[in-house]
Parts: C-alpha cells; structure tokens; sequence
C-alpha cells in the first residue's frame, strides 16, 4: 500500500468522523428551521423543506432571550476577568520557580481540574449559602465557576510564561527595572497572547455553564440562557423546533467567535512549543 | 589605584551546593578582568552575584567603594551582556537601546542623541527600525553591547557574549570588545571558557575551578608561571604535556617516568628524591640531532600551515609544535631536546608547582 492511498485512507476516515462528530449540530440547524409535522415525519428528512424562519423571531420574544443571553454574558465576562485576574500571577509564580512547594501545588492544582462540578456543587451550595452568597445569586455562579476554570487557565497560562527566556527578565532588572516592573513590562506582552487565548476559551467555557447556575441562580431573570434552555425542555415538551431555535441563537455566536479566532487560538496555544 | 570592584570572602550556597568558595577578587578602575575555567566551575554564579541576581550567603562585594550585598541589580549601576543576548524582542533595535534610559525618564532630545552616537559606535545606524528577530547573530550581539554601552555603567559584566558567533566573527569582535573597552576607559569583568580570549583580551585573568580561584594574574604571569597543575593544562594552546617523575639525588635534574628512563636537567636544585609531575609545553620542546635528547615515535602530524602539531607516541602521549611545515611522518623517530628554563615541576601529591630550592 503507498503512502498517498494511506493517507487517502486516514483522511477518510477522519471526515467520517468528523461528520459523526458534527452530525448534532447539523441537525439542530436543520431542526430549527423545520414545521412541527416535518419534525416527527417517518423517515425524517435530512433539509427543511420551507425553511421556518418565524421560529427564530418567535422563540427570542416568548422566551425572553435578550435577558438570558444578557445574564450568560454577564457570567461569562465576570468568570473570565477574575480568573484572569488571580490566574495569571499565579501561573507566573508556578512557571518561575522551582521546589518541591511548586509542584505540590501544580498537583493540588490540577487534582481540583478532576473534580466534577456536579460532586462540587453541593459542599459549595451549603457553604455559600451559609456565608449569604446565595443572596448574589450570579456572583455566587462567577465565583464557583471561576474556581472550576482556574486550573485549566493556570495550566495553559504557566506554559505560556514559561516559553519567556528568564534571562530577558534580568536584563530588564540589570537595566535598571523593578521586579514587578520587569513582570509588567517584559513578561506581560511577550504573555500576551497565550494569556488572551485562554481567557476567551475561559468565557466560551462559562458561556455555556450549567449546573452551578442551574442550582444557584432561582431567579429567573438572573438565569444565563443555559438554565433558560433546560426550562424550556420540559418532560412532554412538542416545540422541538423552537428548542432548537433557541439552542441555535444560543451557540452561532460562540461558534463563530471560535471559527474566526481559531487561528490565534491555535497559534496562542502551541506559541510554547514550537518557539 | 582604588579598587572599582572588590569582593571579600565571598561564599555561595545554591541548598547544600557550594557553587562558589571563599572568593577574593580586586579589580581597579579601567581594568580588563577575565574569568575562565571549565564548565559549571562557577564563573556565572560570580558574575550574576555582582550584577545582584544572585544573593551571595556571606561574604562582601563592594563597587566603587558601595557595599552592595544587599542592592538590587537597578541599584547597582553595572551593565550585563548575556550570552543569549537578552534582546527584548517586542521592541525594536532603538527601544532596546534606549529602554534603560527610558526607565530613568531622560529627556527625550538626551535619549535620542546618546541613542544615535552609540548606534554609531557599534555600526548599527542604518538598523534602529528593525526588531531583533530581523537582525543577524552578529546584529544582535551589537545590540546587546550598545546597551550595555549607552548606560555608561561602573562595570560592564559579560557572560560569554562571543559564544554563539562563528569563529572568524568571534576573533574580529575580540578585539573590538577590548578596543572599546579602552576607548571608554571602562571597568569590565568577562566570563568565557575560552582561554585563547581570556589571554588576548584581559589585563587580568581569573581561572576558576569547583567554585575556587585556582590562579589570577596577569596573562603571560600565568603562562610563565602557573602555580598548580590545574592552571598550567589550562592555560596555553595545544595544552601543557604532564610526565611523571623523580627528581635525581642532586636535585638539578628529574629522571622521567617513561622508557629508558630519561634524565632531563632542571634549572636549579629541588628536593632530591621527590616525587614530582613535570610540565612541558608543546612550544619549548624542539626536534635536535639523533644523538640527544628524548627518542621517541612519531604518532600523528596535524599541519595547518603556519605551525605543526606532532603527537609522540608514549605514556602519556607528548606533543610538540613546530613552525611551518615539516617532514615528518607518522612512524619516524625524533629525538627532542628540553629547554631547562621552561621546565614547570609540580608536587605528584598536591599538584602545586614546586619553587626552585637554593
Ligand atoms: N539556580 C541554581 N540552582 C542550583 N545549582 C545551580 C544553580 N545555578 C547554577 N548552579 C550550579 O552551580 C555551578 C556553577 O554554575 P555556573 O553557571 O556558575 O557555571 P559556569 O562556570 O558559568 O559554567 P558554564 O561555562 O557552563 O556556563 C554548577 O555546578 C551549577 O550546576
Ligand atoms: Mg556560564
């Protein structure tokens, strides 16, 4: 067998998977745009056969979509700045010294990336209401997710600080800079981008955040859309194609945040290792 | 002559690693000091602890008469030329040269100015625009250099700043470094491996091993003179020939460990009987008649036209140089004759050199 038909092969089979992959997503665009009866046809059809464009409109009045985006944008936004906040002097310091401390950190660290949210929730719950978060409902979100980010951020983050010379560090020190003005001066922007690509992957993670938000946030007009999604859903829902509408309004923008960025975020990612 | 830099007992712990020993080192204003010796000997160590990047464990550094122990390195006023260069490389060729003064907040006409005469100084005018990544490996040492320059420092300290430049770049920058060096009339400590520039550029030259200064003094001082083993198969290229030996009942010649047992005379009287390591080097052993001197084998010629280098076959093998070409083969015999005046003995114990006895 020649190398060429090989590849032909594993490409092949690559696309199968990724069709396999995608078909989902596939098929809440096609689901979206389908009539009630078209939805429950037998065999179903793989293209809508008038496009039901309605839906779109319908669901984002009756829903109330605006406020569910709104407040997902809100913990998403929050979740990013404060673990980008706290994240990064932290990976700093994880990535510029070296001892026994560090890596037990760096362990404890990525034991918490193990951890399930749906295990963490309740000892968080009981603890947050406690000391009255629960009364900030998103703050209390913000903060719980973040804390479920923070590993995955430092992680990457530390890699990112660890591709700058250390040796660039001294000679802004020799040149006459403090610590923290070396940090801030040198470091930073040279961090830059690794720093940029892990706090948008942060926001999409939190964009589409579900269980701390589900058990937290009673409120409706405090629920991100992911919340609004389930509550839609229920047990003898019918409206497939307004769900799906929905669930469309709620992921294209993430999507193609994600296909436009994908470049950088690639780029931002593997900037360590290919140097 | 008032010593710009000064160390005193300095000791360096990296946990339980002594990585520098009691060093003691005066360097005076305008002096040219160089630090060799093999790797990991230390030499970085001693210099980051000047430059305040290191903190020493005991001990004092004093420049220009400030004890500065306990300074950071902006406190210090030194300039650094890392080997890797150190260029910041989101800035440009003028942003790197200028960002210490940019720090200090100079006027802008004062920045601009010594910008443009140091540009001038390293020949690099024509590049202010350009970032690091678009400057060649010569570039960039320049660069490192002007920024060093620009600071118009107490010391300038450098680790190794030729290493990563080809051969005939490394001589050429060799002697524009030590120009320099002169026409500022600076104070300059710098590291290398090589001993070849230590010799050629220094005033002064420190050779280091395991943490200690095994030597210093001036080049030819350490040539002429090495006090121990150490610095005499250290300094000086192709490397010192080592024999064992014995030195005769008169003390004023030194029968050699090798076949037949050779008498070589000595220039003076040393402790008769004592076991001794004798030092030749390749330059001082010349080919004589076949009726003196040592018999040996030819083993290996190496020419490179100016000079060549014959290996002898014997245990341990002796080399020796010769000017120009030669005619000798692998395989011929050679008979060499030994100056007494560049005879070096040294203890087989303690690999001290042996002072002569009178
Ligand atoms: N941060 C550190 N922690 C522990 N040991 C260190 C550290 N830095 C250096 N050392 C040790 O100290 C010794 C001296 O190192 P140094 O870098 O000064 O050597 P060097 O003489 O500059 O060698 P080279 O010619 O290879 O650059 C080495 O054995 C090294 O392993
Ligand atoms: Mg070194």
């Amino acid at each position: 067998m020649s190398i060429a038909w090989t590849n032909r092969m594993l490409l092949l089979v690559a696309l199968g998977l990724a069709a396999l992959y995608l078909f989902p997503l596939y098929w809440m665009y096609v689901t979206s745009l389908k009539t009630g009866s078209e939805i429950f046809a037998t065999p179903p059809g793989m293209f809508p056969a008038s496009p039901q464009w309605s839906n779109f409109v319908y669901v984002w009045e009756t829903r109330n979509m605006g406020r569910f985006l709104w407040n997902s944008t809100i913990i998403a936004s929050g979740t990013m700045a404060l673990t980008a906040i706290l994240g990064t002097g932290c990976a700093y310091v994880l990535a510029r010294y070296r001892n026994g401390w560090i890596d037990l950190a760096l362990f404890l660290v990525l034991m918490l990336q193990v951890l399930p949210a749906s295990l963490m929730i309740t000892p968080i719950f009981v603890g947050f209401s406690q000391i009255g978060l629960l009364n900030y409902p998103q703050l209390a979100v913000i903060l719980a997710v973040t804390a479920k980010a923070m590993p995955f951020f430092v992680v990457l983050v530390r890699a990112t600080f660890m591709s700058v010379p250390g040796e660039l560090e001294e000679a802004a020190l020799v040149d006459g800079n403090s610590r923290i003005g070396a940090f801030w001066f040198i470091v930073l922007p040279l961090a830059r981008n690794g720093i940029l690509v892990s706090a948008i992957l942060i926001f999409m993670q939190a964009f589409g955040e579900f269980v701390y938000s589900k058990s937290m946030i009673q409120a409706s007009e405090l629920q991100p859309a992911s919340v609004g999604l389930n509550t839609f859903m229920g047990p003898n829902t019918t409206e497939w194609g307004n769900i799906m509408a929905y669930a469309t309004i709620y992921v294209t923008p993430i999507l193609a945040a994600f296909v436009l960025l994908q470049r950088r975020i690639v780029s931002g990612l593997t900037s360590g290792a290919l140097k | 002559m008032t010593a710009q830099i000064e160390l005193k007992n300095v000791e360096k712990y990296y946990g339980a690693y002594h990585a520098l020993k009691n060093i003691d080192l005066s360097i005076a204003k305008g002096q040219f000091v160089a630090l060799v010796g093999p790797s990991g000997c230390g030499k970085s160590t001693l210099l980051r602890s000047l430059a305040g990047l290191e903190t020493i464990t005991s001990g004092a550094i004093h420049i220009a008469g400030e004890r500065v122990n306990d300074l950071p390195p902006r406190k210090r006023d030194v300039a650094m030329v890392f080997q890797s260069y150190a260029l910041y490389p989101h800035m440009n060729v003028m942003d790197n040269l200028t960002y210490s003064m940019r720090l200090k907040r100079k006027p802008r006409a004062e920045i601009e100015a010594a910008a443009k005469e140091v540009a001038e100084t390293i020949g690099l005018s024509h590049l202010l625009d350009r970032f690091p990544r678009e400057l060649s490996g010569g570039q960039r040492q320049r660069v490192a250099m002007g920024r060093a320059i620009i600071r118009n420092p107490k010391a300038f300290l450098f680790d190794e700043p030729l290493s990563n430049l080809d051969a005939s770049l490394r001589v050429h920058m060799r002697k524009e470094v030590r120009a320099l060096h002169n026409r500022l009339g600076a104070t300059s400590v710098y590291v290398t491996h090589d001993q070849i520039e230590a010799m050629t550029m220094a005033d002064h030259v420190v050779v280091m091993r395991d943490g200690i200064i095994e030597q210093q003094g001036a080049p030819l001082d350490l040539y002429a003179h090495p006090a121990n083993q150490f610095v005499a198969g250290f300094i000086g290229s192709p490397a010192m020939n080592f024999v064992d030996a014995r030195i005769s009942e008169s003390g004023e010649a030194a029968r050699l460990n090798l076949p037949g047992e050779p008498l070589i005379p000595l220039n003076g009287s040393y402790p008769p009987g004592r076991s001794v390591i004798v030092g030749l080097r390749p330059e001082h052993l010349s080919v004589v008649g076949p009726d003196a001197g040592l018999a040996l084998k030819v083993s290996m010629v190496e020419s490179v036209g100016s000079a060549s280098y014959i290996s002898c076959s014997a245990t341990p093998e002796l080399s020796f140089v010769v000017e120009g070409t030669t005619r000798l083969r692998s395989g011929d015999s050679v008979h060499l004759a030994i100056d007494p005046d560049h005879v070096h003995v040294f203890d087989a114990k303690t690999r001290l050199a042996i002072g002569v006895v009178n």
